[in-house]
């Protein structure tokens, strides 16, 4: 049997390790569906290797948020993933400090001190990046809440790994309407939030198209390895929430033994890298939308939120 | 004959007379329309003394009690006096229009009023539905025969109202039908008998939402306000045949699928629910269509919103849920149908020889026109509740249950109301009919004005004095001697099938 | 309330749901193709919305009804339409009163106004599932937002195949046992309306040269 501290000490390095490796995994495919070779599946690894040896290099105009900011992020994100259901199906002791809503907050920080950083450069493009990425973030946060609200209604609580043990019970709970809009409005959130296409080129270089992307265009060595190795993590812990929360919590361990626990990690990474090539797919068959169109993007998703919820109370759907 | 024959001679003579007209020569489908129409009347005047012994019923599909009967009856004999009136009217179109719209136009009055002859004598709000959804097909069609701008705008916005309003009232079924699942189990036919035997089981919440959607769906088509907006559009621009039936007798057909829904929720949740929401939209149709009867330029406008106003008059006698209103109703609805047949036919005759709709325009009508003017003028008096008319008879029925009631404010609002509908009436009366003749001392025939609805009219038109077609003149006596017989003597099957009738829509038992 | 709803229940409001959502769809869509591309997917899942009832409900009839559905509602009638659309190519997209975000805003609404009548009604029944008549409920009103806000005869036109797409979805829930004649009886006086729909349009399309209904305004008072 596994310590459970042992097992969250588990969950948050599964998270902090797999995140590069599903993000190699979907760049790799898709290098493959553009008809490239794509880059190699460990590159993203070799890349934060690279970055960390080199020079921190800072502009002139910018104090020490700007050299902290990537800290906060990346600390944040070791936070998160305390508190959502990675590997098992029971709650751990930790599990309880914050509820979906909380680690909501916690990843807020985390974009939130990126976007400092970014408006601390003094880099026009930098600024426009932050000035983006919060103002989408802000038509975002009510969708979120009523996401939020809709798994409320459905379990009588927020804590995420309720709404997993509730969504395991029956095939009735997986078809309920109220939780597919719920998962559906979370699924556009997350698209959105990983800077995926139609809102944004994660891989592209033109920057008066970016948005998350913008923001860390000053930073470079170990502070620039951190927020990209923050932001592979900030991916898979969106991923995480929507597997184990919302779509498929199947796979976890449903005790400390140490079989289930080690093989609960293959698990998750392997269905993070199955989401992520649904993503892949997504990313690759359409096209980026205007940029004033994402607000109707974001409309489409709080549409499916408010109706999960209206349906709920409707006849308890 | 067996009452069930006739019932099946009149659901399929139509149908079949349409179909024929199809491939006839318009001087062929003239007369045989003229000979049906009157043989389906004669068929549903015999149907009266057999409908009081007992109500018909032909299999699982067709039934026709008292309040059928009534409905029938008033349309059939608009579908007689029409086609004599369309006999006169399509003899003066036949120079610019060609065999074809000929064929179109009978053909598709025939199937009109086989679709509306039909809608009463079905077995089952569902049958009722279907009947009614396709009167507004081919009266969409009938609308928009004319092929004009205006035209097509008008039928545009009537088919497209009237279908949504039908589908609000589609909706009325299925909820009516989600009612009845409580008591039959999930699958049962929607007839009448049925429905009526079990209504006191079934779920009032459901019942009156049922009610209230087939107000709502079936009062646009009715013309009830606030949904009644396509109706003086398409009687204005529609050939004045299908204004006729559409405003005499399809208004009266969708009033009857109101009064079916009336019924099964009277035995359900009570009368004081189904009064209430009727007394709130005859008010407002009423008063609305009182409002613009003062200010109404058009002469088929005019008859218009005066069949809003009588729809108005309709749902609020049925309010008042007293034996007698509802006697009084029901009478209206034979009254108005020839009334206002009436009415229409002297506008097509006035339309014909003005060659405007305008009634600025129309000045002595009684002088130029020597009959119908005549006929006009008292078919609007007939309209305006004057005695000797059925009108008159049958709103005092309403008024006095009315006032019988002890909430008596319903027939105070409604005398007013009628009264201020009355000016705009007489307005129209005393400035296009009696005022004095265009041709002062005789002059050559006067020229009063390009003619700006009637496309394909001749550019100018020149007022003589005479009578556009003989047809059009007996149509109008036939109306006119219809509603004096209906005001001043009741013949007594009619007001047994009266009593008969008010006594199936309930009131105090 | 807060009872979890059976799989059969879930699986229709669902389906429904999605009736709903590309009725919203709909409502945003501005060109005058994808909009009746819209309409054949919705009435797709009235279709596979009557399998699963008569599926799940035992009526066999449904199944007929389905065929017929899919037949009228996914071929033909977007055909007629598409059909209708290529020889009066002057107009590719319409246009509506209010801006996209507003009339979401507007459906959205409605659609609780629909959603939150139906409740206060309190229809409980126990083989039949409610929230279904409560969406189709929001279904028609949205469609009446759509027919009121767009200013083209095609996505009137379409709004009225939708809200008749809306009742169906209610006879098919609420009243699966409804007699087969009858439905078909619905579908068949819905395939006559389009084409009398059709007509007019052809009508006003030859009169006016347009598909827009911006100067219907010539008969008023």
């Amino acid at each position: 049997m596994l310590n459970p501290y042992g097992v969250q000490v588990l969950q948050v390095a599964t998270i902090v390790g797999g995140a590069p490796l599903v993000s190699g995994v979907i760049a790799h495919v898709e290098g493959r569906l553009q008809g490239r070779r794509g880059p190699r599946i460990l590159q993203p690894y070799y890349d934060l290797a690279k970055l960390f040896r080199k020079e921190n290099l800072v502009t002139e105009e910018s104090s020490w948020v700007f050299l902290a900011a990537p800290i906060v992020a990346f600390a944040c994100y070791l936070i998160v993933p305390l508190l959502i259901p990675v590997l098992t199906t029971y709650g751990l002791p930790l599990g309880y400090m914050g509820d979906i809503l909380g680690g909501g907050f916690v990843l807020s920080l985390a974009g939130f001190s990126v976007a400092l950083a970014g408006t601390e450069s003094g880099a026009p493009y930098a600024q426009l990046g932050s000035s983006r990425a919060m103002t989408f973030g802000a038509l975002i946060e009510p969708t979120l809440l009523f996401v939020v609200f809709a798994v409320a209604l459905i379990t009588r609580t927020d804590l995420p790994y309720a709404l997993a043990a509730t969504v395991r019970l029956s095939a009735s709970e997986m078809v309920r309407p109220a939780h597919v809009l719920a998962a559906v409005a979370f699924f556009l959130l997350v698209l959105a939030d990983t800077g995926r296409i139609p809102v944004e080129t994660h891989s592209g270089t033109l920057e008066f198209g970016m948005i998350d992307e913008g923001r860390t265009l000053e930073h470079s060595g170990p502070a620039l390895a951190l927020l990209q190795w923050g932001s592979n993590m900030k991916q898979l812990i969106l991923y995480t929430i929507l597997i184990d929360v919302f779509v498929a919590p199947w796979g976890l361990a449903g005790s400390g033994r140490v079989l289930s626990v080690v093989l609960a990690v293959p698990a998750l990474l392997g269905k993070a890298m199955v989401v992520g090539l649904v993503f892949a797919v997504i990313d690759n068959s359409f096209s980026k939308l205007r940029l004033f169109k994402i607000t109707e993007f974001l409309a489409a998703s709080f549409l499916l939120a408010v109706l999960a919820v209206l349906v709920y109370y409707v006849g308890g759907g | 004959m067996t009452a069930s024959s006739v019932l099946v001679a009149i659901v399929i003579v139509p149908f079949v007379v349409s179909v024929a007209t199809f491939f006839l020569p318009v001087r062929m489908s003239k007369p045989l329309t003229v000979v049906t129409g009157i043989a389906i009347f004669a068929l549903s005047a015999a149907l009266v003394p057999r409908v009081l012994r007992a109500p018909i019923r032909v299999g699982g599909t067709l039934q026709a009690d008292a309040l059928s009967v009534v409905f029938l009856v008033a349309t059939a004999f608009l579908y007689a006096t029409t086609a004599i009136f369309a006999a006169g009217y399509l003899h003066l179109e036949a120079g610019r229009s060609g065999a074809r719209y000929g064929r179109l136009f009978y053909s598709g009055i025939n199937l009109f009023c086989w679709a509306m002859v039909v809608a009463p004598v079905v077995n089952g709000i569902a049958l009722l539905w279907v009947a009614i959804e396709i009167t507004t097909v081919v009266s969409a069609l009938l609308v928009a025969i004319d092929d004009t701008e205006a035209a097509s705008e008008a039928a545009w916005k009537y088919v497209l109202l009237a279908s949504l309003g039908l589908g609000i009232a589609l909706l009325a079924t299925i909820v009516m039908y989600y009612a009845g699942t409580a008591t039959f189990g999930p699958a049962y036919n929607l007839s009448y008998a049925k429905l009526l035997a079990g209504a006191h089981h079934f779920p009032p919440a459901a019942v009156r939402l049922a009610f209230v959607l087939a107000v709502l769906g079936f009062g646009t088509k009715m013309g009830l306000v606030p949904v009644h907006t396509w109706l003086p559009d398409a009687h204005s621009e529609a050939p004045t045949p299908v204004s006729a039936l559409l405003s005499a007798a399809l208004l009266a057909i969708c009033f009857y699928a109101i009064l079916r829904f009336y019924q099964i929720t009277e035995r359900a949740v009570g009368s004081t629910y189904p009064r209430d929401v009727l007394l709130v939209f005859g008010v407002a149709s009423l008063l609305l269509a009182a409002l613009y009867l003062l200010r109404q330029r058009d002469v088929k406008r005019l008859l218009a919103y005066s069949s809003v106003e009588h729809m108005g008059i309709l749902a609020i006698g049925m309010s008042f849920g007293v034996q007698l209103a509802t006697i009084g109703v029901l009478l209206h609805v034979l009254s108005h149908a020839a009334a206002k047949g009436t009415a229409f036919f002297g506008s097509g005759s006035i339309v014909r020889k003005f060659g405007t709709k305008d009634m600025r325009r129309i000045r002595g009508g009684v002088g130029v026109l020597p009959w119908s003017g005549p006929l006009m003028v008292a078919a609007i008096l007939a309209l305006s509740a004057m005695p000797p008319f059925g009108i008159f008879r049958s709103e005092f029925l309403i008024v006095s249950g009315g006032l019988s009631d002890p909430h008596d404010a319903g027939a105070a609002i409604l005398v007013v109301l009628v009264t201020i509908a009355f000016f705009g009436l007489s307005w129209f009366t005393s400035q296009t009919m009696l005022s004095p003749d265009p041709r002062p001392g005789g002059a050559p025939d006067q020229v009063v004005g390009a003619p700006d609805q009637v496309v394909g009219a001749p550019d100018q038109v020149v007022v003589t004095r005479g009578e556009p077609s003989v047809w059009i003149v007996v149509a109008m006596v036939i109306g006119l001697g219809a509603l004096l017989v209906l005001g001043v003597h009741l013949p007594s099957q009619l007001s047994q099938l009266l009593d008969q009738a008010a006594r199936e829509l309930g009131g105090p038992r | 309330m807060g009872s979890v709803p059976s799989t059969y229940s879930g699986t229709t409001d669902l389906l429904t749901l999605l009736v709903l959502l590309t009725e919203f769809a709909m409502l945003r869509a501005p060109l005058l193709r994808s909009q009746i591309r819209l309409y054949a997917f919705q009435s797709l899942v009235v279709t596979v919305l009557a399998i699963v009832v008569a599926a799940s409900r035992h009526v066999p009839d449904l199944y007929a009804l389905a065929a017929v559905t899919f037949v009228l509602k996914v071929v033909l009638v977007p055909g007629l339409v598409l059909r209708l659309m290529r020889k009066a190519d002057t107009d590719l997209a319409g246009s509506s009163v209010l801006g996209v975000a507003s009339m979401i805003l507007i459906a959205i609404l409605v659609s609780v106004f629909g959603f939150v009548t139906i409740t206060t009604l309190h229809l409980h029944s126990d083989v039949l599932p409610t929230p279904t008549l409560a969406i189709s409920v929001a279904i028609v009103l949205v469609a009446f937002v759509l027919i009121i806000l767009r200013q083209d005869v095609v996505s009137q036109a379409v709004g009225f195949f939708s809200l008749e797409n809306g009742v169906d979805v209610a006879s098919l829930v609420v009243a699966a046992g409804l007699p087969l004649l009858v439905d078909v009886a619905f579908l068949f006086d819905l395939l006559v309306a389009v084409v009398v729909f059709g007509v007019i349009m052809r009508v006003h399309h030859g009169r006016s040269n347009t598909l827009s209904t911006h100067d219907m305004d010539r008969l008023r008072g």
